[in-house]
C-alpha cells in the first residue's frame, strides 16, 4: 500500500511538470526550462519550510509566486527569439539554474545541525512532513488535492477566452495579432503560469523526497516535461494526465521487471509515437473559436512548410 | 596582474582556441541540417558520441591505428545520422515541427541508453596521436595532440567548404536549403539531399567527438550532453544556418569557457558560457551572422 501511495506522489508532482509545460505549449512556445523552474521551487519551498519554519501551504506558494516572477523575467529575453531558438536559449536557462545550484551554498543552524543547500551535496533533511506527523497517505491526498485544483483551473481556463487565445497564438502567430492580440504579453502570461505551476510541482517534489540535489534537474527532467503534453496530446489537460501515468505508472514502474532496458524503451516509445500519432495520444481538439483562428489560406500553409 | 597571471590566461586561451574547433563542427553539423530541413536535430549529439563509440569497438575487435579508428568513428557516426534522420524527420509531417523535434530527443535518450547498456557506463580510453609533443613558444606551449584535434578539424571543415561550393552535390544542398520548393521544381531530389546533410553532418559530428575523446584521452557517454549543449550554444551564437558563423562561434564558446574556467573553476565555467549565450539571444537574436528573415 505504502508503495502505491508514494506512487501517486509521484504521479502528482510529475502531473504538475507536465501541466506547466502544457500551458507553454499551447502558445506554440517549446520550453526546456521547465525543469529549471520545478529546481528554483524545491529549493525556495524546502528553504521555507526547513531552515525558517515555515508551514507548507504558504511556502509552496511563495516558491510559486517566486518561479512565477522568474519565469516572467527570463521570459522577455527568451521570447524575443521563436520556435527552434526558444529550445535552445531555455535548455541554456535550465543548465545555467542547474549549474548555480551545483554552486549554491547557504546553511543556518537550526537545532544543533547545519541546514541548508550545500553545494553538489544538495540539499538534505527537508523533514517537514515526518516531523509533523503526515502519513504518506496523507501526504498523497494534500498533493493530489493541489494537481486537481491546477487540473481544474486550467481545464476551465481552457474553455474560456483566455484558452482560446492561448491556442490562437500557438496555431497561428500572424493571425492572432491580426486580430489584435498582444503576442508578448500572452506568451510572457503562459511562460509566466508554467513557471508558477513548475514552482509548485517543485515544492512538492522537494518534501516528498526530502533531499535535492542539481543532478536531478537535468536536461533529462526537462525531457520529460515536454514529452507528457506532447505525447499525450494538446487537446486538453486530460491528455498530459494520461501521458504522465502511462510513463511513470506503467513504463517506469510497472515495468521495473525488465530493469534497465526501461529507459531504451521509453525513448523507442516517443519516436513510435510522434511517427504514428504526430499530435499526441489524445490528438488535438478544436473549440469553434480556435477554428475561426486558424483558418489558413492554403499559401500560408504552404509557406510554413518550406520555411 | 601579474605576468605569470597574464600568460595563464593567454595559454587558456590558445588551448581554448584548439579545442574550440570541435565545437565548431557540432555547430557547423547543427547548421547544415537547419538549413536543409529548418528542423532542430536534438539526437546529434549524442549520434556522434554514438559513432564514436562504434571507432573504439572496431579498434577492440582489431587493433586499428588511430587514424583508422577516427575514421571508422566519423563513419559510424555517418550512418547513425541516416538512421535518425529516418526515424525522426522522414516519416513525421512537416506541419508538426513538434513531433519531429520530440522525435529527436526521444532518439537522443535511445542512443544515450543504448550507448550506456553496451558500453556498461564505463569510460574508455581513446586512442590519440602525438600526446609527448610539445610546441613552446617562449612561456606559452602547446600540447601536441591539441595541435592534432585542431589540424584535423580544420581539414573537415575544409573538406565541407569544398563540399558545398564546388560539388553538384553542394549545388543542391544549398538550393534546398534556400528555396526547397524551387529546388524540387528543378528536379532535385529533396528527399535524397536531406539524408545525405543527415549523413554528411554525421561524419562532422563523428569527427568532432573523435577529436573531443582523443583530446580527453578517454571516451565516456556524459560528453553527449555537452556536445549537444555546447553546439547549440555555437549554433545560436554564430546564428542559426550560417557556416562561418558556427566556425567563428565555435572558437570563441572554446576561448571563453577556458579563460572562465581559470578565471573561476571549473564548476562554475559553464554558467558563465550560458551567461553569454543569453546576452547574445537579448542583443542579436539572430546570432553573428544569421539573417533575420524567414527565421521558424
Amino acid at each position: 500500500m505504502e508503495f502505491y501511495l508514494g506512487l501517486l506522489q509521484i504521479l502528482g508532482v510529475h502531473t504538475l511538470l507536465g501541466l506547466s509545460a502544457y500551458v507553454v505549449l499551447l502558445t506554440g512556445q517549446v520550453s526546456m526550462a521547465q525543469a529549471g523552474f520545478y529546481a528554483v521551487g524545491a529549493y525556495v519551498a524546502a528553504m521555507c519550510t526547513a531552515m525558517f519554519g515555515i508551514h507548507i501551504l504558504p511556502a509552496v506558494i511563495i516558491a510559486s509566486v517566486s518561479t512565477g516572477i522568474l519565469a516572467m523575467i527570463v521570459g522577455f529575453p527568451a521570447l524575443r527569439v521563436r520556435g527552434l531558438m526558444l529550445v535552445v536559449a531555455t535548455l541554456a536557462f535550465g543548465e545555467m539554474v542547474r549549474m548555480f545550484f551545483f554552486n549554491f551554498r547557504w546553511q543556518i543552524e537550526r537545532d544543533g545541525k547545519l541546514i541548508g543547500p550545500n553545494g553538489a551535496e544538495g540539499f538534505r533533511a527537508i523533514r517537514f512532513f515526518p516531523e509533523n506527523g503526515w502519513e504518506t497517505g496523507d501526504v498523497a491526498l494534500f498533493i493530489w488535492c493541489i494537481v486537481v485544483i491546477v487540473l481544474g483551473l486550467l481545464w476551465w481556463v481552457d474553455n474560456t477566452r483566455a484558452g482560446a487565445v492561448l491556442r490562437a497564438v500557438g496555431h497561428d502567430e500572424v493571425a492572432a495579432q491580426s486580430v489584435g492580440l498582444n503576442l508578448t504579453t500572452i506568451k510572457v502570461a503562459a511562460m509566466a503560469l508554467g513557471g508558477a505551476i513548475a514552482g509548485i510541482g517543485g515544492g512538492l517534489y522537494a518534501h516528498t523526497v526530502t533531499h535535492i540535489e542539481h543532478g536531478v534537474f537535468g536536461i533529462l527532467l526537462a525531457t520529460f516535461a515536454i514529452a507528457y503534453p506532447i505525447l499525450g496530446g494538446l487537446g486538453s489537460v486530460f491528455g498530459t494526465l494520461l501521458a504522465v501515468i502511462f510513463i511513470q505508472g506503467f513504463l517506469v514502474e510497472g515495468l521495473r521487471f525488465i530493469g534497465d532496458w526501461r529507459s531504451l524503451l521509453f525513448g523507442a516509445l516517443i519516436l513510435l509515437v510522434m511517427n504514428l500519432r504526430p499530435t499526441g495520444l489524445l490528438g488535438e481538439r478544436m473549440s469553434p473559436l480556435k477554428t475561426l483562428f486558424s483558418r489558413k489560406s492554403p499559401v500560408v500553409t504552404n509557406a510554413k512548410e518550406t520555411q | 596582474m601579474d605576468y605569470y597571471f597574464f600568460i595563464d590566461l593567454i595559454q587558456s586561451l590558445v588551448d581554448g582556441l584548439l579545442f574550440g574547433t570541435t565545437y565548431a563542427l557540432i555547430g557547423i553539423g547543427f547548421t547544415l541540417i537547419f538549413g536543409v530541413m529548418r528542423k532542430l536535430n536534438l539526437a546529434y549529439g549524442a549520434a556522434a558520441l554514438a559513432g564514436t563509440y562504434v571507432g573504439l569497438a572496431a579498434a577492440f575487435v582489431t587493433p586499428l591505428p588511430p587514424i583508422l579508428v577516427f575514421f571508422v568513428s566519423a563513419l559510424g557516426s555517418g550512418i547513425i545520422g541516416y538512421i535518425v534522420y529516418l526515424g525522426c524527420f522522414r516519416y513525421t509531417p512537416s506541419s508538426h515541427p513538434m513531433a519531429a523535434l520530440l522525435a529527436s530527443v526521444g532518439m537522443l535518450l535511445f542512443i544515450d541508453e543504448l550507448v550506456i547498456h553496451l558500453s556498461h557506463g564505463m569510460p574508455y580510453p581513446y586512442p590519440s596521436v602525438l600526446r609527448n609533443a610539445e610546441i613552446t613558444l617562449g612561456e606559452i606551449w602547446i600540447r601536441g595532440d591539441m595541435l592534432f584535434v585542431f589540424g584535423i578539424c580544420v581539414l573537415a571543415m575544409v573538406i565541407l567548404y569544398w563540399l558545398l561550393y564546388r560539388t553538384s552535390l553542394g549545388l543542391a544542398t544549398r538550393a534546398v536549403s534556400q528555396q526547397p520548393r524551387a529546388a524540387q521544381l528543378c528536379g532535385i531530389p529533396t528527399g535524397q539531399v536531406n539524408a545525405l546533410t543527415f549523413v554528411i553532418s554525421g561524419v562532422l559530428g563523428g569527427t568532432a567527438g573523435a577529436m573531443t575523446a582523443a583530446a580527453v584521452g578517454v571516451l565516456s557517454p556524459i560528453i553527449a550532453m555537452s556536445l549537444t549543449t555546447k553546439g547549440l550554444i555555437v549554433v545560436v551564437i554564430g546564428g542559426l544556418g550560417s557556416i562561418p558563423g558556427a566556425i567563428i562561434g565555435g572558437l570563441m564558446v572554446g576561448a571563453a569557457e577556458n579563460v572562465f574556467q581559470l578565471l573561476r573553476g571549473v564548476t562554475e565555467r559553464d554558467i558563465y558560457v550560458m551567461l553569454l549565450l543569453f546576452i547574445f539571444l537579448t542583443l542579436r537574436p539572430g546570432g553573428l551572422f544569421g539573417n533575420t528573415e524567414g527565421r521558424d
